[in-house]
């Protein structure tokens, strides 16, 4: 008995998820957590599985051959530790929402994210995207992040209106607030 | 007084209109007390409707005022609302919301800005009140649970507005 997780990738086209989840499925698989998204036209979709025997990863990829040879799909099999799949997340921190925009440039997404990495903020999510014309492309990212308790955010704050001016860009720092009811 | 366990969805009595209540009876008083408990024993939590608990009671309670945000906001503080009707609402806000129901996910939900709530008190004495912000989508959000509704129905886009939840509530 044993976690693993699947990743697929490949051409966007209907009947994707089908096929997987149709292999999965005759194979005994119980699908525990799954996403999936297309980007540029290509789909990705990644999920965590459960199976009451199998064991080892492979055991499980021979059976996505079909899906490789007949759809194009890239699919990927790892076998998960028990200790490695986890429910809940230790990492406790402020979820916050970090969205920044400007022209287009080199190493926006870079030099945000190695500010945070500095200050062990977890990026939790991250959306990024060109907008705007072909002559005036706008390079849009969002970012969900958890700000660990020892974040001086003052701190994080000023060198943020560094890296503003630095890149030309705007950043916005907002709590999440949500509402428990 | 008595923490009472809290109904997760796919529970199909969270998807049950509850009851009108005909009078705040000693038993009711008792039940209110107990759902507030409930609601107290639940961290940040500012809200709870009685088919939460799997009673089928048009009984809701809310309080926002030690809400980060809520609390800074015209509030009324501890609310207990029995037969709540919402006669009139207006504006729009769109609120991150969470629910003990639905404890994977958080959402974001268009809500009116405002409402004007009719209701029987805690003593059974009709009020008609006035409510904003925070306030108000917290009372929209347990009104819903006695008709119910449940803030996945409220989404009107699992991609961009239903939020797996990142961390647990610790």
């Amino acid at each position: 008995m044993g976690h693993f997780s699947v990743s697929v990738m490949g051409k966007d086209r209907p009947g994707i998820v089908a096929e997987v989840s149709r292999i999965l499925y005759e194979l005994g698989f119980n699908i525990e957590d799954s996403t999936c998204t297309i980007l540029s036209g290509q789909f990705a979709m990644i999920l965590v599985v459960f199976h009451e025997k199998l064991q080892s990863a492979t055991e499980v990829s021979p059976s996505f051959d079909e899906v490789r040879r007949n759809m194009g799909l890239q699919v990927t099999v790892h076998s998960l530790k028990a200790e490695e799949v986890v429910h809940e997340k230790s990492f406790a921190g402020h979820p916050h929402i970090i969205s920044v925009y400007g022209a287009d440039r080199p190493g926006i997404v870079y030099t945000v994210a190695r500010e945070l990495a500095q200050r062990r903020v977890n990026i939790t999510d991250l959306n990024t995207q060109v907008v705007g014309s072909k002559e005036r492309p706008v390079y849009v990212m969002v970012m969900e992040v958890d700000i660990p308790e020892s974040v001086d955010m003052k701190e994080l704050n000023g060198v943020f209106d560094r890296v503003k001016k630095e890149l030309s860009v705007s950043i916005s720092v907002r709590p999440i607030e949500t509402l428990e009811l | 007084m008595a923490i009472l366990p809290i109904l997760q969805f796919p529970d199909p009595r969270l998807k049950e209109k509850s009851a009108h209540v005909t009078g705040v009876t000693t038993e009711v008083s008792a039940f209110i007390d107990d759902l507030l408990e409930t609601m107290r024993a639940s961290p940040g939590c500012v809200g709870i409707a009685a088919p939460q608990v799997g009673m089928s009671s048009r009984i809701i309670v809310v309080d926002v005022s030690a809400h980060r945000r809520g609390g800074q906001e015209g509030n009324h503080g501890l609310l207990v609302l029995v037969n709540p009707e919402i006669l009139a609402m207006g504006g729009k806000q769109l609120v991150r919301e969470g629910c003990m129901s639905v404890p994977d996910y958080t959402a974001n939900v268009q809500r009116a800005q405002w409402v004007l709530v009719d209701a029987l008190d805690r003593e059974g004495k009709q009020v008609i009140l006035e409510a904003i912000g925070f306030e108000a989508v917290a009372i929209q959000h347990e009104v819903d649970h006695l008709d119910g509704y449940l803030f996945l129905d409220r989404v009107s886009s699992i991609k961009t507005d239903l939020f797996r939840r990142k961390r647990y509530r610790s």
